[in-house]
């Protein structure tokens, strides 16, 4: 289903940019007006929250929503305290790996997909398979887990899955693989198989046809993935909770359990300075995706329809 | 399966050799002969192996294990599970008036939360993909996802400041006299639903406007040309080419939201009981991996029920108003 919009949403670009109609007149009436105002308005919802932290991270006071003074205390306090610099440092390890493990896997997991006929069985199976895991609430994805990575670590006695970051970085890739491999799916099902054919007829050995075309024309899809995939393991909070073991607390999980005690504006802090990072992430995979060739409405509507 | 990983190489390219001539020749022509298994098999069919493997051991084998554990009973006071003895026993001890009592409480909210999204999101998204100026429409997007990439403990987090009592919106609240005394919102049913709505919005809005977007200005126009105001427009071409996002993009907010407990611990305090609260606290606190696999089993049962029941109302809905409309041009033609 997402993939089936992000194919739509590329050709639908494609339509838009290649039509020649000519433009329609748009009419600035009640309708239009109102319907304006209310775009405004769902801005000014969505962004509100994320302002308000942004304000309260130069909170001094020492509860979060208490508001006392302006002040920079609470960075420098974040800085200074070593739980929370390991519970960032530890949620950032764990989003780079899950990205790139689950970058990998969706790639050729969204590669085979889209070069086999789509109604052999095996590929209905491995996108159910897929869409199962997207449609799992995270809570039994959770509970699921932490079994398995204990029965895995004690009874089979594979000890790295006691390792508490490996335990993140393989529950975070399972939650975001689907992501990936839909993503890559629909870039390479709007492409033409005659790049790759092309290569054959001139005799390139399969793997340097994979490297040389596959590759770089799937790849403002492996980026928005890569990406996908890396905030959404930032992101992560109950999985985190339940597989994660002590020591190797993320980020999120360490503010979920705060919350019983207290919040200070350190979490604001943290919070404002990874705001900042997600936003230059997302400029960088948006130059990148740039430079590869992408409009930037595709561009987005390829990270939006993931 | 794994006979044909090794055999991955020399199969892979013959095969791609036969994709071309199978490309080549008519489209929709003769029937097609069943090639040997070594030969449909190609490179690219083999290396989508490791993802499924990995999803396979990682996913569908503990989801397995939960659904074996739900059978099992607790022991003792220290073991969290056994499975000597099977029974249906722990779905028995699940369905008792807290779980219950909490699962309607989570399905009002998440039906509510998801039919809120959509009231919200589709004039957006209509405002998104129609009358927006093209040259903004990708920045707007880009603003939608933002909040979305935003750690979402974190927003919710900026509800808490903004809802609190002796926040600035309860001050200014007073200040103008709309309310009197501090602003009781925080901690109740109403902060719950406000937050899952804020949490789920952009879940929403994306799906919504890459199918109104697909919906497309000439149908639009067509539509105009054959005498439709924008309303009928709106009603008989757009919203009908759209249903299939509506649809993902209820699913979209219904499912997580229906299992997120996170939202509702830091808005909702102790009223914020949700159902996947019941299930975590299970396995984190009582310890009793079987009666929280149990509970987590029926918490998925009952979310594809949901899923069935509201999807197959809607599809009745619609069936009844297109039939009740329908202008019947068949007629002639089918005879």
């Amino acid at each position: 289903m997402t993939t089936q919009t992000a194919t739509e949403a590329m050709a639908a670009v494609r339509t838009r940019e290649s039509g020649d109609r000519p433009r329609v007149r748009r009419r600035r009436d009640g309708v239009h007006i109102g319907l304006t105002v209310w775009g405004i308005l769902v801005f000014a919802f969505l962004f509100l929250p994320i302002l308000v932290m942004l304000v309260y991270s130069f909170n001094t006071g020492r509860l979060l929503a208490t508001w006392q003074g302006f002040g920079l205390d609470a960075y420098v306090n974040a800085w200074a305290n070593p739980v929370i610099r390991s519970s960032v440092v530890t949620s950032l390890e764990a989003a780079l790996g899950a990205a790139v493990l689950s970058t990998i896997l969706g790639t050729l997991g969204g590669l085979a997909l889209a070069r086999s006929k789509a109604r052999t069985s095996w590929v209905l199976w491995a996108t159910l398979l897929l869409t199962i895991t997207l449609f799992t609430p995270e809570i039994v994805d959770a509970v699921s887990m932490l079994p398995w990575f204990v029965s895995l670590g004690t009874d089979f006695g594979i000890g790295v899955f006691s390792n508490g970051l490996v335990r993140l970085v393989v529950a975070h890739a399972v939650l975001s693989v689907a992501v990936v491999t839909f993503i890559v799916r629909a870039r390479m099902q709007g492409m033409d198989e005659a790049l790759e054919e092309a290569a054959a007829d001139l005799y390139a050995p399969p793997l340097k046809r994979f490297w040389q075309i596959t590759l770089p024309v799937a790849s403002p899809a492996i980026w928005a993935g890569a990406l996908m995939s890396f905030t959404l393991s930032l992101d992560n909070t109950i999985v985190s909770s339940f597989v994660q073991v002590p020591g190797s607390t993320p980020w999120p999980v360490y503010i979920f359990s705060s919350l019983r005690v207290g919040l200070r504006p350190e979490i604001a802090a943290v919070s404002a300075v990874m705001f900042v990072l997600t936003l230059i992430a997302l400029a960088v995979v948006a130059f990148v995706l740039r430079r590869s060739g992408a409009s930037t409405e595709e561009m987005a509507k390829t990270l939006a329809s993931a | 399966m794994t006979t044909t990983a090794t055999a991955s190489p020399i199969g892979g390219e013959h095969l791609d050799g036969e994709g071309v001539d199978g490309r080549r020749a008519a489209p929709g022509s003769a029937p097609r002969r069943r090639r040997p298994l070594r030969s449909r098999i190609s490179g690219t069919t083999v290396a989508g192996f490791p993802t499924w493997a990995f999803v396979l051991f990682f996913f569908i084998v503990p989801l397995a294990l939960v659904l074996w554990y739900s059978f099992g009973y607790k022991p003792d006071l220290f073991s969290a599970h056994a499975n000597d003895k099977l029974s249906f026993d722990r779905y028995a001890e699940a369905l008792d008036a807290t779980f219950l009592g909490t699962f309607l409480n989570t399905l009002r909210i998440g039906l509510l939360g998801t039919a809120i999204c959509l009231v919200i999101a589709v004039p957006f998204a209509y405002w998104l993909a129609v009358k927006l100026r093209p040259q903004y429409r990708a920045l707007a997007l880009a603003l939608v996802l933002v909040p979305f990439w935003t750690n979402f403990l974190v927003r919710t987090l900026g509800w808490q400041i903004v809802l609190s009592p002796q926040g600035f919106l309860s001050d200014a609240l007073q200040g103008l006299g709309i309310i009197h005394g501090n602003l009781d919102v925080l901690y109740t049913q109403a902060a719950v639903q406000l937050g899952v709505v804020y949490n789920y919005l952009p879940l929403m809005i994306l799906p919504l406007y890459v199918a109104m977007d697909r919906a497309g200005q000439p149908l639009r126009e067509a539509s105009a040309d054959l005498g439709a105001n924008r309303v009928r427009t709106f009603l008989q071409v757009t919203l009908p080419l759209a249903a299939p996002g509506i649809a993902s993009g209820c699913l979209l907010v219904f499912i997580p939201l229906m299992g997120d407990y996170v939202t509702a611990s830091v808005l909702g305090g102790a009223q914020g009981n949700m159902v996947g609260q019941l299930v975590a606290s299970q396995f984190n606190t009582a310890q009793n991996w079987a009666l929280g696999s149990a509970m987590a089993v029926l918490l998925m049962l009952f979310i594809a029920a949901a899923v069935v029941v509201v999807g197959g109302a809607t599809l009745i809905i619609r069936f009844l108003v297109r039939r009740s409309r329908r202008v019947d041009l068949t007629k002639g033609a089918a005879a």
